[in-house]
């Protein structure tokens, strides 16, 4: 039972740290534009079906194989804030919601269009599992949570030490006072909407990674990413990898009790009590 | 020729709620002008519309000889004209060093320099450079947002009620650094409902009563007025 819970909390927090790719995504685009951007789901695919044209089309290793999974979300992400939500902004909060509902339903159906329903795997090298005091370990599993690292690493080290990663928090923390002292929304806009929708597909691509890719695939975890979002504290960065970890634990946990099919109560559960018992979150909306 | 000229100015937050009604103020080099009056007299609005946060229908604002009216606050900093709201004045969650750098955002160039100089004005900033700004108390966070402002090296500094919220204690010394920074050379426009302390700092003042000018002059001879006296400093 011990060993079974042991393995568990390892898959959870794997799953999780792929998981905050998306999420930190998502409570950026948050945090600096004021909307949860549900469109996130459909530019994860979008980097999922980038990646998988470079790796198994071109025949690209995975790594470069994830930089263009986040250059072509990320522009696909700036395409369709500017031309679709950005004329929703003006109609409030709840408008440019639902508007990114229909953003990811039509993009999503784009793919199907282009690409069929079919499920699409990586050329990736066929690996025994790591065995460690009863324990299994994926090697790309391991892999890809080590990606996930860098590229939070990465985000972390943007936000921190660049002109353009400053703006953004400025303008998440203070949006009147981040014009006066010269920051152009806009452009901080189009640099979210790019890092924010890149960061999806680099998680589409890693989810893919770990199985298959199809259509739905950014749909499948929306929820999950949500919850994590949520869960941490929507705006928050910190917060949305405690929260990715806490939800792919908390999802992996659950099949103790339950079975597969029912996962997705976790991300409906955790959303629930956060907004019950602390609707800003674990970590509030500190954005960084 | 003046440093700031505005005339005949109209301006609000809708065309049907005019706030300032053709007011005309001025600002001459190396002056302290401090602006009080009764709330809703449309003192903050006249900071704002100056700063370009507000544009006004009617009216215009020259900085030295340059007509600046309905300029963007982008373009009016890198013009000279600092601004420090009232409320909301630093980003809380970003380090006082990073609030000093985003206070110099449009001359990135010379944010090192001119941080050291905020450090070495502002002593207690360089002390807690790496804190959030929301852990400063409020009169170092007024010190930082003024400290901000600094970052563009301004000819025009407008102070909107810096000492607001604050302890008596703190308030004096907010307005002995204005003093300092107004010692430097440095023009400013103070608005300030401690209409005493403010009037004690000022080279001139205004007082505005819906917007329009109800009085101007000297601000020790406004202090000794009998009428300014028993309306705006309680006695």
């Amino acid at each position: 039972m011990l060993k079974d819970v042991a393995q568990l909390v390892i898959n959870g927090l794997m799953a999780g740290t792929i998981l905050a790719v998306p999420a930190i995504g998502l409570t950026a685009i948050y945090a600096v534009l004021r909307f949860p951007n549900f469109a996130l789901a459909s530019h994860a695919t979008v980097g999922a079906f980038a990646g998988w044209i470079a790796n198994v089309v071109l025949g690209w290793s995975i790594i470069p194989s994830l930089g263009l999974a986040f250059l072509a979300a990320g522009l696909v992400g700036v395409a369709t804030d500017e031309f679709v939500l950005r004329p929703f902004r003006a109609a409030g909060f709840a408008t440019t919601a639902i508007g990114s509902i229909a953003l990811t339903i039509a993009l999503e159906n784009l793919l199907r269009m282009i690409f069929g329903n079919d499920l699409r795997g990586y050329d990736l090298p066929i690996t025994r599992d790591w065995r460690f005091a009863g324990l299994h370990l994926g090697p790309q599993q391991v892999e890809n949570m080590a990606i996930s690292l860098v590229v939070m690493a990465a985000v972390f080290a943007f936000l921190a030490f660049t002109r353009a990663g400053k703006a953004m928090r400025a303008v998440a923390d203070n949006p009147a006072l981040a014009r006066i002292k010269g920051v152009d929304a806009v452009r901080v806009a189009r640099i979210v909407s790019f890092v924010g929708m890149g960061l999806a597909g680099v998680g589409g691509m890693l989810i893919g990674l770990d199985t298959t890719i199809d259509p739905l695939t950014g749909f499948r975890v929306m929820l999950s990413v949500f919850a994590a979002a949520v869960v941490g504290g929507l705006g928050s960065i910190p917060g949305a990898v405690l929260g990715a970890l806490t939800i792919g634990v908390g999802e992996e946990l659950c099949l103790l009790v339950l079975t597969p099919n029912y996962r997705s109560v976790v991300g409906f559960l955790a959303i629930l009590l956060v907004l019950i018992l602390r609707p800003s979150g674990l970590l509030g909306q500190r954005a960084y | 020729m003046g440093l700031l000229t505005v005339s005949g100015i109209v301006a609000g937050y809708s065309a049907a709620d005019q706030i300032l009604k053709g007011l005309d103020f001025a600002v001459q080099p190396g002056e302290i002008v401090c602006i009080i009056g009764p709330n809703g007299a449309g003192k903050s609005t006249l900071l704002k519309s100056i700063a370009g946060l507000l544009t006004p229908s009617a009216g215009s604002i020259m900085l030295q000889d340059r007509v600046v009216t309905g300029m963007a606050p982008p373009d009016l900093a890198r013009l000279g004209i600092a601004y420090v709201p009232q409320e909301h004045n630093v980003f809380p969650t970003m380090t006082v060093r990073e609030n000093l750098e985003m206070g110099g955002y449009v001359d990135p160039k010379q944010i090192p320099r001119r941080m050291e100089d905020a450090m070495q004005r502002f002593p207690v900033l360089g002390r807690k450079r790496r804190q959030a700004a929301r852990t400063l108390s409020g009169g170092e966070r007024q010190l930082l947002a003024m400290g901000m402002a600094l970052m563009v090296a301004p000819v025009l500094l407008l102070l909107d009620e810096p000492s607001a919220g604050l302890s008596p204690k703190a308030a004096q010394e907010l307005f002995d650094q204005i003093q300092a920074i107004n010692k430097g050379g440095l023009s400013i426009a103070l608005v300030e409902q401690n209409a005493n302390e403010a009037l004690a700092i000022s080279d001139r003042a205004y007082v505005l009563v819906d917007g329009r000018t109800g009085a101007t002059g000297i601000a020790s001879e406004l202090a000794a007025d009998p009428d300014i006296k028993r309306i705006f400093l309680g006695g």
